[in-house]
């Protein structure tokens, strides 16, 4: 038998490995994915030329950036603009760290898993707003600007989109002690298996999706490098290497919020076949766990995949909102329904058990199931008021049913084809 | 602020701010070189923040001298010249080209090719607004829609490629009627397209026009009032979309419009979403008015007998037709000879640009965009 300490060496040797890998596959795999799904949406083919079926294309082009001359304006501010890049994707990469692919497949199961990865995607901003003053171009500065006012604010309802969660863990924990590790809220939705939190918390799924949206400037939220406003935001400065430092940064970045997604919500690496205790009895101690943690990887990729394409079918439905309605949506509507969430998830959690007592219904205590059933009511009132409400909570102008009705005013009208324009124009002042 | 005209040059001046604060405008370059100006707009914008102070719209970088060339060229020879000035919908400038001559030297085209040039005028006018209404949505973020349009445009262009032997610069029209019949099976092929035109027009609208995202965007944005929209001179969808009901193919009739009705799209709103709705409303419209016309399409010849040189009597013309962009008309001055003695096109998207600083002020960065694709413009027409 390998000593204790050699075993920690060899898995901390082997996790790295495969998460150090994992970081530059992603974007050769997710862009080619992007493009491949995206020209299947808009009816085209997507690459086809490089490789069979273009699978190469993203090689190619990575190939393409590398060798790239390295071009510098001669106005930018040197430092800032040389390390911009390097800011950016330092914490993305460290991030990675925390990821728990399976049981054995995490470089690092921190018991503050959260608070380091809410912690670390928050520092992504100051490499953002570097590039954007670095770079001493009126477009990328005011992508910079944008992208800093956007980053900090969703920075809050997304992490106190995490709280009910955390409650959660500590609802079905033992003695009522709760984690903020990763691993651990991925164990707290295994027993039993299908205790996945997107069926107590689809709310907070939803803020949290909303949320890592905008904070991975990917659509509807990419004001920042808005292609047709501002060129090309804070990158519009930057090519070849240093560019593709960004890219990557982005896509690892995307790929960190759909893994915290399928870690806190859609139930990490549980799924069929993936029972340690099955395997390990069938095969023995390593046998059981290499092939449990093959398919506790299989089923963490299956669902990441999964979220990664949400992302790129947003990203192909959806236009962009204007700066000022994206600070809106953030300020006025995600914070109070992250708030409100938060109070009754905690409301519900602590009243039920002393009303009811401990009440275990299918293995789950009663006060989960109540909390579900309102989360869910919540989910829906919320998705249905956003779409009444969008006009007033976003733009701060005439919703569309009172347009309505004003538009049906004019119609019984015809004679004064001003009178009913002139309220709109107040409106939009 | 101060402008110099001259060298159109905008000062920024210092804002005093809350609390001292000193606050600077900002002088944006936008374009010629832009991803969303529609070829070589250039927008020199004066920025407070986000928010357009200023905005003044430098044009003449596609210009070409196409009146200028007209007046050098025969004048059967100047139709495929119009084809250059409004890119996108070579086949209606062509309609007011030829549709000017004919009125300078009295001919009326027969019935058929009247109804040929009808045909295709409404085809074009589906594929310019196709062109507006995607590109609208590229500039708004959405990628997907521009795809779908000009998936549809295709069909449209290879239509008429076998019309007139070539896609974009069709140069079908002649003087006195059409350069020849349609081909064997056009027709058909043109009814497919329409069968499947009809349905992705309605996935389009499905997929845009009930979006929130798009709604919030676009509605209350960029409002032009109808007195406005009058004084300025706006014409096609801009005007229509403030709930003037100026359509040039209801008003002046021409041609086979005096004998197929139209029921022109009006809405009252007034904003960007009011002029987008209306483009797509007028595909709906125009899809109508091609199937009308297979329908009534009458036989007989398709060109009127005459000579390659042209020699229209003295005198001076003004004729208009209804483009996808609003009033495209020719002004020609003949001298008895064989060239026109002067041309002047009545450029709609050029009268239209004019509105665009009025607009834009006092809107954010992001609107700019969400207001200049509203108004669809074509800077091969504005430039000339």
């Amino acid at each position: 038998m390998i000593p204790e300490i050699w075993q920690e060496v060899i898995h901390f040797f082997i996790t790295l490995i495969f998460t150090l890998l994992f970081v530059p596959v992603i974007p050769l795999v997710g862009t080619y994915l992007d493009r491949k799904i995206l020209g299947l949406m808009q009816d085209r083919l997507g690459p086809t030329y490089v490789g069979p079926f273009g699978s190469l294309q993203s090689v190619v082009d990575m190939v393409k950036l590398l060798s790239k001359e390295d071009i510098k304006a001669s106005a930018t501010d040197n430092i800032v603009f040389t390390l911009a890049p390097v800011v950016f994707l330092a914490p993305v990469i460290t991030a990675f760290v925390i990821l728990p692919f399976s049981p054995y497949m995490t470089v690092s199961a921190l018991p503050t898993g959260i608070i380091l990865y809410v912690a670390l995607s928050s520092l992504d901003v100051i490499g953002v707003f570097m590039a954007g003053w670095g770079s001493n171009n009126k477009y990328a500065l005011m992508g910079g600007l944008r992208s800093a006012a956007q980053m900090i604010s969703y920075e809050l309802p997304l992490v106190l989109s995490l709280i009910p969660v955390i409650m959660l863990t500590s609802a079905l924990g033992k003695g009522g002690i709760g984690s903020i590790s990763l691993s651990d809220i991925i164990r707290a939705q295994m027993n039993p298996w299908w205790l996945w939190f997107v069926l107590i918390q689809p709310l907070g799924l939803l803020i949290y999706y909303t949320c890592g949206l905008a904070e991975t400037n990917r659509a509807p939220f990419d004001l920042p490098e808005a292609e047709s406003e501002l060129v090309a935001g804070y990158l519009t400065e930057y090519s070849g290497l240093r560019w593709a430092m960004f890219f990557l940064g982005e896509y690892a970045n995307m790929v960190i919020v759909s893994v915290i997604t399928t870690a806190l919500f859609l139930g990490g690496w549980s799924g069929p076949g993936a029972n340690e205790g099955f395997w390990v009895g069938l095969l023995g101690g390593i046998g059981g766990g290499i092939v449990f943690n093959i398919i506790a990887v299989f089923w963490f990729m299956v669902k990441l995949w999964a979220v990664i394409f949400l992302f790129v079918w947003i990203r192909a439905t959806l236009p962009r909102l204007r700066a000022d309605q994206l600070m809106r949506f953030a300020w006025l509507v995600l914070m109070p329904i992250t708030l409100a969430n938060i109070l009754i998830s905690g409301f519900i959690l602590l009243i039920v058990p002393e009303l009811m007592g401990t009440v275990t219904v299918l293995q789950v205590p009663v006060q989960v199931w109540i909390l579900g059933a309102v989360n869910w009511v919540m989910f829906f009132v919320y998705v249905f008021l956003l779409g009444r409400l969008t006009g007033v909570s976003v733009t701060g102008k005439t919703p569309r049913w009172m347009k309505r009705r004003v538009l049906a005013q004019a119609k019984a009208q015809p004679a004064q084809p001003a009178a009913q324009p002139a309220a709109l124009a107040q409106a939009q002042k | 602020m101060a402008i110099d005209a001259e060298n159109q040059q905008v000062t920024p001046e210092y804002i005093e701010g809350a609390e001292g604060f000193r606050s600077e405008e900002m002088v944006l370059n936008m374009g010629p070189q832009h991803p969303s100006t529609h070829g070589v707009l250039r927008l020199v914008l004066t920025l407070d923040g986000e928010t357009v102070v200023h905005c003044t719209p430098v044009i003449g970088y596609l210009h070409r001298g196409i009146e200028k060339i007209l007046e050098n060229r025969p004048y059967m020879g100047g139709i495929r010249y119009m084809d250059n000035a409004d890119y996108l919908s070579p086949m209606l400038n062509e309609t007011a080209y030829a549709g000017a001559v004919e009125q300078l030297m009295g001919l009326e085209p027969p019935r058929r090719a009247q109804y040929i040039r009808l045909m295709t005028n409404e085809m074009q006018r589906i594929a310019s607004h196709m062109v507006a209404i995607g590109t609208y949505l590229l500039d708004l973020g959405a990628m997907t829609p521009v795809l779908y349009c000009f998936r549809d445009r295709e069909g449209i262009m290879d239509l008429f490629e076998a019309l007139g032997g070539s896609r974009f610069n069709v140069n079908y029209l002649r003087v006195g009627g059409v350069l020849h019949d349609f081909p064997k099976g056009w027709l058909s092929r043109l009814e497919q397209w329409c069968n499947t035109f009809d349905d992705s027009l309605k996935e389009l609208e499905n997929l845009v026009a009930g979006n929130e995202i798009f709604e919030a965007r676009t509605q209350g944005v960029g409002y032009i009032d109808p007195q406005q929209a009058v004084a300025y001179g706006l014409t096609g969808p801009n005007l229509r979309g403030s709930g003037v009901s100026f359509d040039l193919r209801v008003d002046r009739p021409y041609m086979a419009y005096r004998e197929v009705a139209v029921n022109p799209a009006v809405r009252q709103e007034g904003d960007a979403f009011a002029r987008f709705r209306c483009r797509l409303d007028e595909c709906y419209e125009s899809l109508r008015l091609i199937r009308v016309a297979m329908d009534q399409l009458p036989g007989g010849p398709i060109s009127t007998r005459t000579p390659i040189a042209l020699r229209p009597p003295r005198g001076e013309t003004y004729f208009a037709v209804e483009s996808s962009k609003g009033e495209q008309g020719i002004y020609l001055i003949s001298d008895g000879s064989e060239y026109p003695y002067r041309a002047k096109i009545r450029g709609p998207s050029f009268v239209n640009l004019q509105i665009l600083p009025e607009l834009l002020r006092g809107h954010k960065m992001g609107d700019v965009v969400a207001i200049l694709g509203s108004i669809d413009l074509v800077l091969g027409e504005v430039d000339r």
